[in-house]
């Protein structure tokens, strides 16, 4: 029997969502997501616009200010606070995997470009 | 279906207060919730805490779970003759014949006494009543990079809940094929649409979510779309300059090496990382490591010997300054 192939769609930086589909995708209340925005957790890319869109990468933090939310018992403001120290340890993990791939580079040395067929 | 003892996954006793439940679910929850536990299968353990606390925090739930029995973990079951009718009344599992629980889902039992469906977001309730989308689904996959590289097609097995015309829920296996674009990263996340759980009455299906793990590569390691791999040459290779060949993703291509070339030094290779979706891929960085031979024959030792005779260079010279400060 043939199985359909679906196609998975990266949630990051590349692509947009908007507050609507934001709603739908994490399921927080309007108000929720209002005040994760004014709490700093998630930013619109037009602030200013009446219609807010966000990158596709909001879906996975909304819907983890929805799971902490929800497992933790916690207001809006605690989860901006929870999602504040979570996206900072990510960072350090980000570098620290960096320095060990050898990102960071060795200090003495520089990069060059090189040709190569 | 399957026991499990929700008072011994919260580590209480059976006649503990509400309070004492909430402070055992707090305090495992902190050690478990996979948003903030670095703990072994910390999703799966998660999983079980909360099913246990969404039981033991309603009365209702409790009282009709006490009434089931006690068995060992993982051990087959099936309700007492009467469970149905004294605690299912009302809901999907009322009048159920004993044999008929067979392939359903503990958790799912219980949530559907309240006549509450277990929906999206991973378990948030609704009503009954009215359109229920479906739940969403949530899967780790584990690719080698050259999948993360290339695009791959994966199959994944999953074991969903659908519901029956009664709204009863039956664990079924089910299978997915999905296609994951190539560029995808350690730790990325991807949705996909409407692969989720079965909307009830005319609601939209759920979506299904992965998590990606790229495995450790042996040559290459990764820092976003770019890639690493270690270039060692010979001592004379980094003095000369050289050619050499090195291997990437996409085959092995020609790397021309400047002489004088330090330890350390990145050589970029550009896009030859991974893919960047809408835009160019990352780079390639060979990082060179000056090896030298472990065991040497009498005539290189000679002309080792000549060389450090005849060179004014010192790798130390440094150290002298620092002195002199």
């Amino acid at each position: 029997m043939n199985i359909d192939t679906a196609e998975a769609l990266s949630l990051d930086e590349n692509s947009e969502v908007s507050f609507s589909q934001l709603l739908v995708l994490s399921g927080l209340s309007d108000n929720d997501l209002r005040e994760l925005v004014d709490h700093g957790a998630l930013t619109p890319i037009n602030p200013n616009a009446s219609s807010w869109m966000f990158t596709s990468y909001c879906v996975v933090v909304a819907r983890k200010a929805s799971r902490l939310s929800r497992d933790f018992e916690l207001d809006a403001h605690a989860v901006s606070v929870l999602l504040g120290f979570v996206e900072k340890i990510e960072a350090l993990e980000s570098e620290l995997h960096a320095l060990r791939a050898g990102a960071l580079g060795h200090g003495l040395a520089g990069t060059s470009d090189t040709v190569s067929r | 279906m399957k026991y499990k003892d929700y008072y011994k996954i919260l580590g209480v006793a059976r006649d503990a207060s509400a309070d004492d439940i909430k402070k055992a679910y707090r305090k495992l929850a902190r050690k478990y919730h996979p948003d903030v536990s670095k703990e072994k299968n910390a999703e799966e353990s998660f999983k079980e805490v909360s099913e246990a606390y969404e039981t033991l925090r309603d009365p209702e739930k409790r009282a009709a779970f006490d009434q089931l029995g006690s068995h060992a973990a993982g051990q087959e079951f099936r309700p007492p003759p009467d469970w149905s009718q004294h605690f299912a009344s009302g809901s999907p599992f009322d009048q159920m014949g004993q044999n008929a629980f067979d392939d359903i889902d503990l958790a799912d039992l219980l949530a559907g006494l309240t006549g509450r469906a277990r929906g999206r977001s991973g378990g948030r309730a609704g009503a009954r009543e009215g359109p229920i989308p479906g739940p969403d689904y949530e899967a780790m996959v584990r690719i080698t990079l050259e999948q993360a590289f290339h695009g791959t097609e994966i199959d994944l097995d999953l074991s969903v809940a659908e519901y029956d015309e009664r709204g009863v829920a039956h664990r079924v296996p089910h299978r997915i094929k999905v296609r994951i674009p190539k560029g995808v990263i350690d730790g990325q996340k991807l949705r996909v649409p409407g692969k989720g759980g079965k909307g009830m009455q005319g609601a939209s299906p759920g979506d299904l979510y992965l998590d990606i793990q790229v495995q450790p590569h042996p040559l290459f390691r990764t820092s976003g779309q770019d890639l690493y791999v270690d270039l060692p040459l010979a001592p004379w290779e980094a003095v000369l300059g050289t050619s050499v060949e090195l291997p990437t993703l996409a085959g092995a291509v020609s790397l021309k090496v400047p002489a004088s070339t330090r330890a350390g030094q990145q050589l970029r290779l550009a896009g030859r990382g991974l893919s960047r979706p809408g835009g160019k891929s990352g780079d390639l960085f060979a990082i060179v490591a000056i090896v030298v031979p472990t065991v040497v024959n009498e005539r290189e030792r000679s002309l080792y010997r000549e060389l450090s005779e005849s060179s004014n260079f010192d790798p130390r010279a440094h150290f002298k300054l620092g002195a002199a400060a």
